[in-house]
C-alpha cells in the first residue's frame, strides 16, 4: 500500500481490461496511462494483454468448412 | 389509382426483391457468424448444424428483420437462442474447476516465473499453439463463453453482445472480465503443465 492507501499496480490492473476495452472515462483513461509511462511493470503486463488478445482473435478465426456456404445458398431455395 | 391487380403484383415483386437482397446479405455474413458458433460449440459439426439450423431460421423470418438494423447481431440472437433452448450446449466442460478464478496477470506471471525474468510478450506468446487457445475456450463455462467469444471474437460491442444474449449490458462486462480471467487461468494450466 502507497502512502495514499492504494497501491497504483493494483489499481492498474484492476483498471487494464476496461482500458484495453476503451471503457473508461477520459480522466481514467490519463491516468491508466501516465501510470503506464512510468511503471515497466505494468508496462510489460499492458503489452501481454495486448499480444495475447490479437492471437486468441487471430487463433480462433477459423475458416468456413468448405461447402457450407453452398449448404446455405441451397436453402433458400429448398425453403420457398 | 391503380388497379388492384398490378399492385398486389408490384408489391409481390417488391417483396420478392426485398427476400433476394435479405438472403444474399445474410449469406455474406455466413462466415462470419460461423467464426462464433464455431467457439460456442465443441465442434465442427455442431457449429454447422447450428449455423444451418439459424439459417433456415432467418431465411423463414425475414419479415421479421427491420432493414438497416446489425444484420449480423440479429442473426447472432437466432444462433445463441437455438443453441440455449436446444440444449446443444457442449457437455464436456468441467464447470467447477474453471470458476477457480486467477487475477487479471495470473497467466503472465506463469509465463514469467517459468522464463525466469522478465517476458518478451511476442515471442512468448508465440508458444501458446492455436489448438491450446481453441481448447482453454472450450474450457470456459458456457455462461463467460458466450459473451467471451461475442465481444473478443465477434467483435461485437457490449452494447449488441447484452441484445443478442438478452441480459443486462453490467451482466455482458462482469462476465467478460470473469470469462477473460479463466481463459487466461486456463491457458496458464495448459502452458505450465
Amino acid at each position: 500500500m502507497s502512502a495514499y492507501g492504494v497501491d497504483p499496480c493494483e489499481k492498474c490492473e484492476e483498471m487494464m481490461q476496461d482500458y484495453l476495452d476503451r471503457e473508461l472515462t477520459e480522466a481514467e483513461m490519463r491516468e491508466a496511462e501516465s501510470h503506464l509511462d512510468t511503471c515497466s511493470y505494468c508496462r510489460r503486463r499492458y503489452r501481454f494483454e495486448v499480444s495475447l488478445r490479437r492471437y486468441i482473435r487471430t487463433a480462433a478465426n477459423e475458416q468456413m468448412p468448405v461447402g457450407l456456404k453452398q449448404k446455405l445458398a441451397a436453402l433458400r431455395i429448398e425453403l420457398q | 389509382m391503380s388497379e388492384p391487380t398490378s399492385a398486389q403484383t408490384r408489391r409481390l415483386a417488391e417483396e420478392a426483391r426485398d427476400r433476394v437482397r435479405f438472403e444474399e446479405e445474410a449469406l455474406e455474413l455466413s462466415d462470419q457468424v460461423y467464426r462464433v458458433a464455431r467457439h460456442l460449440v465443441g465442434s465442427r459439426e455442431a457449429a454447422e448444424d447450428l449455423v444451418q439450423e439459424t439459417y433456415v431460421r432467418a431465411f423463414r423470418s425475414w419479415q421479421q428483420y427491420t432493414p438497416g438494423t446489425n444484420l449480423r447481431a440479429w442473426l447472432l440472437r437466432i444462433l445463441t437462442n437455438l443453441n440455449i433452448d436446444r440444449g446443444r450446449r457442449q457437455q464436456r466442460t468441467p464447470q467447477t474447476a474453471s470458476l477457480d478464478e486467477k487475477g487479471d496477470y495470473y497467466l503472465y506471471d506463469k509465463l514469467e516465473e517459468r522464463e525466469g525474468g522478465p517476458l518478451d510478450e511476442e515471442r512468448v506468446i508465440e508458444r501458446l499453439s492455436q489448438d491450446s487457445i481453441v481448447d482453454a475456450l472450450a474450457h470456459v463455462p458456457h455462461d463467460f463463453r458466450d459473451v467471451l467469444v461475442l465481444v473478443d471474437i465477434g467483435e461485437f460491442s457490449y452494447a449488441d453482445t447484452a441484445q443478442i444474449l438478452d441480459i443486462p449490458i453490467g451482466t455482458v462486462m462482469s462476465r467478460l472480465h470473469r470469462g477473460r480471467r479463466i481463459l487466461k487461468g486456463e491457458l496458464a494450466e495448459e502452458v505450465t503443465k
